[in-house]
């Protein structure tokens, strides 16, 4: 438990708006930390904190809601893993990654994933999506050839299933 | 004068499509090194929205056939996680056989590229021949040789009987004899230790920066198996002995990962010898409220992470996961940076790249 | 097999899990896949090249790269799809990031559907290139069917290969249409009945749809002959009838519960016998009748 107590208590003491920390664990008893900010500017200390324990960034999820954007940053501090999540509706999040390299391609795929800004990042190139796809396609929830063609590939390859069954 | 050197995306000597851009001097020595990514992205994080969570158990399993099983193992542990059920003990036992299985394989075909591209054909022969021994096994136990379908939600799909326990130790039996004199050629063999020592070296304080897992952080002498650092399944009873090395290059890597194989046979020997009596999955499927959940396993290339949200229905609301290659990409350019042009495939196959994992 | 010009090897992955690309490294390395016997040369330049393996289901940053690179082959040459990705996409149908399959983008002449196929079906499938390969420099007809090659190859019976179904035991209930992830499975209302039907080109052979089929109709065979032409790509399917049953009450057509089925809910007692003969509605009528007689 001390372990636990020597990563929370410099995290606590680092955050300047309202926060809740929730500790959880795994199905066979790891611990997991959950740590919510009400505000994002939060992040950058929480940061600061983890890299100076000597902690890293595994990776970082985003999704969308309905005002804007969560994100989660998953980090781990000599196994222990801590979940930060934060909100954004301006499609900006200051980027954690001059603190913490580790976060370096997390923050740029949510980037081409979701189209938030990760500000102050050192890297603008993009990672895995093609110049043909648009930025932000995690944003949609339907495949392209269905809203572009009205149809789906699935609908197309069958169909011709189903007519060389019938000649 | 510096020379411009493209490699990929499509080349023999690459399992997967990856571009490079490279700079290099007179003496063929890199300068500059530009990866250009994304030719394996499937979109697959929006992909497992569209499908429900059975759909999943086989989706997740596509993401990459050499850590194929981790990923519905990942995805099950977090799945369950969220709806609060507990394996039964027989299943844990079973996911563990699957994935050490996989783990030698997995490990056994990197080892065999390394023997590639260096040339050293009989040692390439030798070793794509041992790890057919694990690729019959599970052609035989679990049905495909490389994507073994073995985990549901609540547990296992496949059991084994006594008859295959035999199978299994009598694999195994002709196995270590043959790993053990591939550990003796991959330390000491001539050819190998003159084409991998001292070459891609990853400084133990870049490795650390970059944020690592598996074979690479430990070939730099950092241990962050997840196995250890936060055990599951039977992994806190079973203890593996991580290999550990401290020279950080091409060659350390490749024995951390002979370390793993040996560790994946000493497990797997002890499981199906006291195997657990009960059943292979709970009866009934499990009702998947509302809910998050963050789950970690250690697949053959390192620390493999699911994070997954969920609101009652059949369907994940969002699901990501990030594999070890993700990390260790960055500091191949630490290991590529300085390194002979000549030397570059043989590098990046150091790091067991999946980039299908990687992209998705 | 008489060999009038020397096959040389060019392998493109366009997006795979690398499954398919791993098992062809175990195909041309491993003595026991008889490659060899083929006397293929792997080549190193895609110039070089007149059998292309090809791989992935066309991932939308590959797509040009795809077509620059096979712009530089010179005919005659053959193309093999290897796995269900590069056939039909399979399960990574439908993302945004996916541009295939294949052919749109070149002609293929031979297709092996498996998930990954296996080494011995991955051989058989070159074997057949270099066939059709001959076939194409002497300008002789294509082969109308493929004979086997390699007809030594087995598979262990737990081998998870062609999907196949006993038509008896299905109730066309719809759990293999609903877990397969590759949407290999469709199920459609006829005149007569549900046709059931299984394409086995976009089939990852992951067995989820035996795994969940909860009477036993619907299972793996360890056949692991995949390998076919292009011209088969959409007839390779397993089509049955799950038919109607005219109800002895009232007339309409329903779907009785198999013998499967009911065992499953009747594993000791007598199984009425009006399950069988009237429909779902007539019998609950029936039911109802008789308690509040």
């Amino acid at each position: 438990m001390n372990k636990i107590h020597a990563m929370t208590e410099p995290l606590q003491a680092s955050l300047q708006y309202a926060y809740t920390l929730t500790e959880d664990s795994d199905n066979y008893g790891n611990p997991v930390l959950w740590l919510k900010l009400e505000d994002k500017r939060d992040l950058l200390n929480a940061a600061r904190v983890v890299a100076n324990l000597g902690g890293r960034c595994v990776t970082a999820t985003a999704y969308k809601t309905e005002e804007g954007h969560t994100l989660i940053y998953h980090l781990d501090i000599d196994g222990i893993l801590l979940n930060i999540e934060a909100y954004t509706t301006d499609h900006t999040i200051d980027a954690i990654t001059p603190l913490l390299p580790s976060a370096d391609w997390a923050e740029r795929e949510f980037r081409e994933m979701y189209g938030i800004e990760p500000v102050g990042h050192p890297n603008n190139e993009r990672l895995f999506l093609d110049e043909s796809l648009m930025k932000g396609v995690l944003n949609r929830y339907i495949p392209l050839s269905k809203m572009m063609l009205g149809v789906s590939e699935s609908d197309i390859l069958w169909e011709r299933v189903e007519k060389e069954k019938r000649a | 004068m510096s020379e411009r050197v493209t490699i990929g995306p499509f080349h023999p000597e690459l399992e997967e499509s990856v571009y490079f851009k490279l700079s290099a001097n007179d003496d063929k020595v890199v300068t500059h090194v530009d990866l250009i990514n994304g030719f394996i992205h499937r979109g697959m994080e929006s992909l497992v929205t569209q499908k429900n969570f059975m759909q999943n158990l086989i989706l997740t399993e596509r993401v990459c056939s050499l850590c194929s099983n981790n990923h519905p193992f990942a995805y099950a542990l977090a799945v369950e996680k969220i709806a609060g059920v507990k394996v039964p003990r027989r299943a844990e036992a079973l996911r563990v056989v699957a994935d050490e299985v996989k783990r030698a394989a997995s490990n056994l075909f990197n080892l065999a590229m390394l023997a590639h591209l260096i040339h050293h054909h009989d040692l390439m022969k030798e070793t794509m021949e041992t790890r057919e021994l694990m690729q019959d096994l599970k052609e035989i136990i679990w049905g495909n040789r490389m994507d073994m379908s073995a985990n549901t939600l609540t547990g296992v799909k496949y059991d084994l009987d006594d008859e295959k326990i035999d199978l299994i130790l009598k694999t195994l039996e002709t196995f270590t004899p043959k790993l053990a004199s591939l550990t003796e050629q991959y330390e000491h063999d001539e050819k190998v230790v003159a084409r991998t020592v001292g070459i891609g070296v990853l400084p133990k304080a870049d490795a650390l920066r970059l944020g690592v897992t598996g074979p690479v952080a430990r070939g730099s002498g950092i241990n962050n198996d997840v196995r250890v650092k936060a055990p599951y399944a039977l992994y806190d009873e079973l203890k593996p002995k991580v290999t550990l090395r401290d020279a950080g290059d091409v060659h350390a890597r490749a024995m951390c990962r002979l370390g793993d194989i040996t560790e994946a046979v000493r497990m797997i020997k002890e499981v199906v010898k006291n195997l657990p009596e009960g059943e292979i999955a709970l009866a009934k499927r499990p009702h998947i409220p509302a809910g998050e959940a963050t789950v970690r396993v250690e697949a053959p290339r390192g620390e493999l992470i699911y994070y997954l949200k969920t609101d009652g229905t059949q369907k994940p609301v969002r699901m990501r996961w990030k594999v070890p290659t993700y990390t260790n990409w960055e500091a191949l350019k630490v290991m590529i940076l300085g390194s002979k042009v000549s030397d570059v495939t043989l590098i990046l196959n150091s790091i067991d790249p999946c980039i299908s994992c990687t992209e998705r | 097999m008489e060999q009038t010009v020397k096959p040389r090897l060019f392998r493109i992955n366009t997006g795979s899990c690398n499954g398919c690309d791993v098992e062809f490294v175990a195909t041309a390395f491993v003595p026991k896949f008889h490659l060899d016997q083929l006397g293929v040369e792997l080549v190193d330049r895609i110039e070089d090249a007149n059998i292309l393996v090809i791989t992935g289901p066309m991932t939308a940053r590959s797509q040009a790269f795809f077509e620059e690179a096979v712009s530089k082959v010179k005919p005659p040459y053959v193309v093999v799809g290897v796995g269900t990705c590069s056939v039909t996409t399979g399960i990574f149908r439908d993302s945004y990031a996916i541009y295939g399959p294949l052919d749109k983008y070149i002609d293929v002449d031979v297709n092996v559907a498996g998930c990954p196929p296996r080494p011995q079906a991955i051989a058989e499938a070159i074997a057949q290139g270099v066939k059709i390969l001959q076939s194409k420099l002497l300008d002789q007809p294509m082969p109308t069917k493929l004979e086997t090659i390699f007809t030594d190859f087995e598979a262990p019976e737990s081998y998870r290969g062609r999907i196949s179904l006993d038509a008896q035991k299905c109730t066309a209930c719809r759990t293999c249409e609903t877990v397969c992830p590759s949407g290999a499975i469709k199920i459609t209302k006829t005149l007569e009945g549900y046709e059931h039907t299984i394409w086995h080109n976009t089939c990852c052979f992951c067995g989820n749809c035996s795994y969940y089929c909860p009477t036993g109709a619907i299972f793996t065979t360890n056949d692991f002959h995949t390998i076919q032409r292009q011209e088969e790509k959409y007839t390779d399917t397993h089509v049955a009838l799950i038919p109607f049953h005219e109800c002895e009450d009232c007339g309409k057509n329903f779907i009785p519960a198999t013998e499967a089925l009911i065992h499953r809910s009747y594993p000791k007692e007598e199984v009425p016998e009006m399950l069988t003969k009237s429909c779902p509605e007539c019998r609950k009528r029936t039911t109802f009748e008789r308690c509040y007689r």
